[in-house]
């Protein structure tokens, strides 16, 4: 590659350069702002921290509900994509591979019902579920964040299991073998590049959930990251750098697996889309 | 190659995962009362408490009771008390737990709401008084705090009448504030500005001393009203000086005068034109209630609303020689306008789903014992709402003003006579459409009549409550 | 099973095995969606308050049409709508330059995708400071002499939804860059090399090579995007403003989530949701249209 400064690649770099620098300064102003103590913010907001205090981060770590909120998260977006995989796996694979009717009324059905909103939904689902004694707990919202991941899965998953080759399966039903076995030993193992992508991709859509969260699980020991987030600044109002860091302890779990596995994420998120 | 290995990977991490969500998932969630419809049904809200005149000693097995509390915007340090408070409790009952939530203002009610939909959440809540209060009372999530404590004890609260409803008291106050127009002695000297003589203004001096104040570099009344109170606070004190009774309001409220009328909502056309002189910090809109005090104890503007606890701290953080208050300037002409305003603000209630509603009470009394009420006074600056408080705490003669302005006649907060579904709709976004240049005065009363249209019509199960209640 | 059972069992009737896989998720959908929906679409129908029952015809709709705030929501989510443009278009030119590797693409690559592995109310907090009037943007516009252009970003209700599309466009703006940056990536060499020995210029590769490869990506991402800003900015608008100032950055789904929850009117919440949906479903045929000339829908 020439060396040369061409002014189309100064250009470039200029614009690259201040893109990148506009997309990191939220978070830097975040960390900045959470190392300083209440009255070195209103004195100050643009500067550095001097000296730099980790004050706000001890009392939110006394205070233990971030935590809390953290687990939660992860128990629910663990529980509601594990059981949307399982169950999207099966539908799809009778989708992509099997014959019956109404195969392609299901799939036309699922794909219309990927763009639902959910704020149609929540409603409705309240009040059918709070009788059952199902608001307010795990169980409930498990359920809602299962079904709304399934049309999505189920699509995704069909396509991809398109792809496989016919003649493995050819091959695998002249040797006798039933449906479960041909999904279970050869579908399956083949498709990991395809489980990641979804896995990623739905584990990102619940974690980042914030209106069903909100409304079904009430419990402060219940309450997901995101929802417990959004508490934050409304109860330290006057208290900027606390809030920030909060901020900044909510983000960095996500933050430090994406550093960690960015090729991941990053082919996850595109490789749905690039079928 | 890291195609397997990332499968193996997500696996491993998936799986483990599984084990620690199998392991710790069902959580100790409040025992869902027997299913209450959603339905809030007529007149008699139904008594969810548990046995009625004597109260039954409380538990001695270990005890959980979650506490959703509000009282710091009020009075700061509250939460710091409640802390304290809540470790005093576990020396004298160490069977029980409680787990303080401290609320957002700007969520409040909703938080609340979407718990009482589902009838589980905490075991102790607070809201504001009457309509906000009494709205919850009407659906059912409520149990009366007058069937769990003794009378002798409930006598020695203040305003309890703001949360008494069909014979029984539903909430417990806390303390007693009222908003006072706190102003920078500094400041009005430099721009040549005497207080007045009296308690208050009239709302030309305070016109005029604005513009005095504006006229020499100086922001006359700064405030913050991104999230909606501050236009609330103005209802509440200026808002209301044109009638003479809650009756009055409530008129407006069932429908018998619409809310267009000028005795309601005239005033916010001087209100506009205060914003519109340009005597209000230019970026009120963007600052929350707090906030935006704040700025008059960082010494940024010379007046402000403010609370006995907001006072409290800008005395603080000014020092007590720059500080006066006096009561919000006189602009109307009815009974209201020579009221004070102080109320109880929050109340605190027992739900009608709590499992240890008698616990929970037990802790809210204590919350009124002698040496609790010193330390809240001492923590707060706001005074205690029960007889039993020692009022030569007060040494403050700003807050003893304030306390004066307090005790002394009628007080009315305003606020607290309209449904809080209005109070959301119309009285918030309305003061921030005449702060913002949004809107004008008169669509500021529109809003208001539109909202209480709205609410008659969801709600007409409520609006025959309300009619009771202020017959 | 031997082979020989398994072909007779195929021969005979219909083979129940595809159903049952297909019956969890069918379970699922009809307990999430198809009973959700039916019930809001009777709901809408019904009496206002808590307590459902009385019929009131189309009393809800006829308040959710007069009323003002529904249409400034409403409004304010079609002008949402078209932000997307801008983002895409941003988003190819970002990946564009990037695809030429210049020098710390990498990163550049990296840091731009940052915003959307983060948080909704995490970023969304942050700009209600950073938008505040006496915040950072307007200190840094005041700094270098703009003060003219220091406004009250989120406390203006001119200003508001721009401000909040703009966060919303920072943070999808990664995921269109990744987007668009993948497709290219899996572009054939060959096609470029045969348009260089041609002659081509970056002008002419990127017109008739490189755009018209991402056709399909591009159309994805629109219709994400799209579907997004009707149904998917709650979180935006709650962390920044709850819908303030007075109503002036309320949206649809905040709208719903008021009357439903805040105000308990059932009928109404029911109503505008349909009307959601059908405004929706608009997108439904759009999105069906579009993917209708590419990879089946399960023709084959």
């Amino acid at each position: 590659m020439r060396r040369l400064v061409s002014p189309s690649a100064l250009f470039k770099q200029v614009l690259m350069l201040s893109l990148a620098v506009a997309a990191i300064y939220p978070v830097y102003y975040m960390i900045e702002t959470s190392l300083k103590t209440r009255q070195a913010w209103m004195t100050d907001q643009f500067g550095l921290p001097l000296p730099p205090t980790l004050e706000n981060y001890a009392a939110l770590l006394q205070d233990g509900r971030i935590p809390i909120w953290f687990m939660n998260s992860v128990i629910v977006t663990t529980a509601s994509v594990v059981a949307a995989t399982v169950v999207s796996t099966l539908a799809a694979y009778a989708i992509a591979r099997l014959q019956f009717r109404g195969r392609t009324l299901l799939l036309r059905v699922l794909v219309a019902l990927m763009v639902i909103p959910p704020a149609v939904l929540i409603l409705p689902l309240f009040l059918g579920l709070q009788p059952l004694g199902l608001t307010n707990t795990y169980q409930g919202v498990v359920l809602i964040y299962t079904g709304m991941l399934v049309p999505f899965s189920v699509y995704m998953l069909s396509s991809f299991f398109k792809t496989l080759p016919a003649e493995i399966f050819e091959a695998a039903r002249i040797d006798g073998a039933s449906t479960l076995r041909i999904l279970w030993s050869i579908v399956v193992p083949l498709s990991g590049p395809g489980f990641v992508t979804l896995i990623v991709v739905n584990a990102m859509w619940v974690w980042n959930e914030l209106l069903i969260a909100l409304v079904f699980l009430q419990d402060d020991k219940l309450r997901t990251l995101m929802a417990g987030l959004t508490t934050l600044r409304g109860r330290f109002a006057v208290n900027e750098p606390l809030v920030m860091a909060g901020m900044f302890l909510g983000a960095l779990p996500i933050l430090l697996l994406f550093l960690f596995g960015q090729r991941y994420f990053v082919r996850g998120l595109v490789a749905g889309a690039v079928k | 190659m890291y195609r397997s290995l990332a499968r193996l990977g997500g696996l491993a991490v998936v799986s483990s995962l599984i084990v620690v969500a199998c392991g710790g998932s069902t959580p100790t969630t409040a025992p869902t009362a027997a299913a209450t419809p959603a339905a809030a049904t007529a007149a008699a809200p139904s008594a969810a408490a548990p046995s009625a005149a004597a109260p039954t000693p409380a538990s001695t097995e270990p005890v959980s009771l979650e506490f959703w509390y509000w009282a710091e915007s009020d009075a700061p340090g509250a939460n710091q008390w409640m802390t304290d408070t809540v470790a005093a409790y576990k020396a004298v009952k160490p069977n029980v737990t409680i787990n303080v939530v401290p609320q957002g203002t700007d969520t409040l009610i909703s938080a609340f709401q979407t718990a009482a939909a589902s009838k589980s959440g905490p075991d102790i809540a607070s809201q504001w008084a009457t309509g906000p209060v009494l709205s919850f009372v009407w659906s059912d999530s409520v149990a009366p705090i007058s069937d769990l404590v003794p009378a002798a004890e409930m006598s020695h609260w203040l305003n309890t009448n703001e949360n008494t409803y069909n014979g029984k008291v539903w909430a417990m106050p806390q303390y007693l504030l009222g908003i006072g127009l706190a102003y920078n002695t500094e400041l009005f000297a430099k721009a040549g500005v005497t207080p007045p003589t009296g308690d208050r203004w009239t709302w030309d001096e305070f016109i005029a001393a604005s513009a005095k104040l504006k006229a020499a570099g100086i922001t006359p009344f700064v405030g913050g009203d991104k999230n909606g109170y501050l236009g609330a606070w103005w209802f509440a004190n200026i808002g209301g000086q044109q009638l003479n009774s809650v009756q009055e309001l409530a008129q407006a409220v069932v429908g018998t005068v619409p809310f267009t009328d000028p005795k309601y909502t005239g005033w916010y056309t001087n209100l506009d034109n205060y914003v519109k002189a340009g005597y209000v910090n230019n970026d009120v809109m963007s600052l929350d209630l707090d906030q935006g005090v704040r700025l008059f104890g960082q010494g940024k503007g010379a007046m402000t609303f403010t609370s006995d606890g907001m006072l409290a701290t800008a005395i603080k953080d000014l020092g007590a020689a720059k500080v006066g208050v006096m009561r919000p300037p006189k602009l109307g002409t009815g009974t209201l306008a020579d009221a004070g305003n102080a109320t109880q603000s929050i109340s605190h209630f027992v739900t009608s789903w709590s499992a240890h509603p008698q616990d929970a009470a037990d802790f809210l009394q204590f919350m009124h014992t002698p040496d609790r009420l010193t330390a809240w006074y001492k923590a707060t600056g706001v005074v205690a709402a029960d007889d039993r408080f020692d009022a030569t705490l007060v040494t403050a003669p700003q807050l003893q003003t304030m306390a004066k302005a307090e005790t002394t006649g009628p007080q009315v907060w305003l606020e607290n006579w309209i449904p809080p579904q209005i109070d959301g709709d119309a009285d918030l976004p309305a003061g921030q459409m005449i702060f913002s240049g949004s809107g004008t005065p008169a669509d500021a009363g529109q809003l208001w009549e539109r909202s209480a249209a709205t609410w008659r019509s969801a709600h007409p199960d409520e609006l025959a409550n309300w009619q009771q209640l202020v017959k | 099973m031997s082979a020989m059972t398994a072909a007779i069992r195929r021969r005979r009737h219909l083979d129940v095995t595809p159903y049952l896989l297909v019956a969890p998720a069918v379970a699922l959908i009809i307990l999430i969606y198809a009973y959700p929906i039916v019930r809001v679409f009777i709901d809408s129908f019904l009496s206002p308050t808590a307590a459902r029952g009385t019929s009131v015809g189309l009393a809800n709709y006829g308040f959710v049409i007069d009323d003002p705030v529904f249409w400034k929501s409403a409004g304010n989510n079609v002008f949402l709508l078209f932000g997307v443009p801008i983002m895409t278009v941003v988003a190819l030119v970002v990946a564009v330059i990037l695809f030429d590797q210049i020098r710390g693409w990498r990163l550049y690559r990296t840091l731009v995708f940052t915003p959307y592995i983060l948080a909704v109310p995490v970023i969304a907090v942050t700009f209600t400071y950073l938008y505040g009037y006496n915040g950072v943007v307007n200190e840094v516009l005041r700094a270098v002499g703009l003060d003219g252009l220091a406004q009250d970003w989120l406390g203006s209700p001119k200003l508001v939804m721009p401000s909040i599309l703009s966060v919303i466009i920072y943070r999808e703006l990664g995921f269109g860059v990744m987007l668009f940056l993948a497709r290219m990536a899996s572009i054939r060499e060959e096609l470029y090399e045969a348009a260089m020995i041609d002659g081509a210029g970056w002008w002419a590769r990127l017109r008739y090579i490189t755009v018209p490869q991402l056709r399909t990506v591009i159309s994805f991402f629109v219709v994400i995007e799209l579907i997004t800003m009707l149904s998917w900015v709650f979180a935006y608008v709650y962390s920044m403003t709850g819908g303030g100032p007075a109503f002036a950055s309320s949206v649809l789904e905040l709208y719903i989530w008021k009357y439903a929850f805040a105000y308990r009117a059932i009928g109404i919440a029911s109503a505008v949701a349909v009307l959601l949906l059908v405004a929706t479903s608009v997108l439904i045929v759009v999105q069906m249209l579009v993917r209708g000339d590419e990879s089946d829908t399960g023709e084959e």
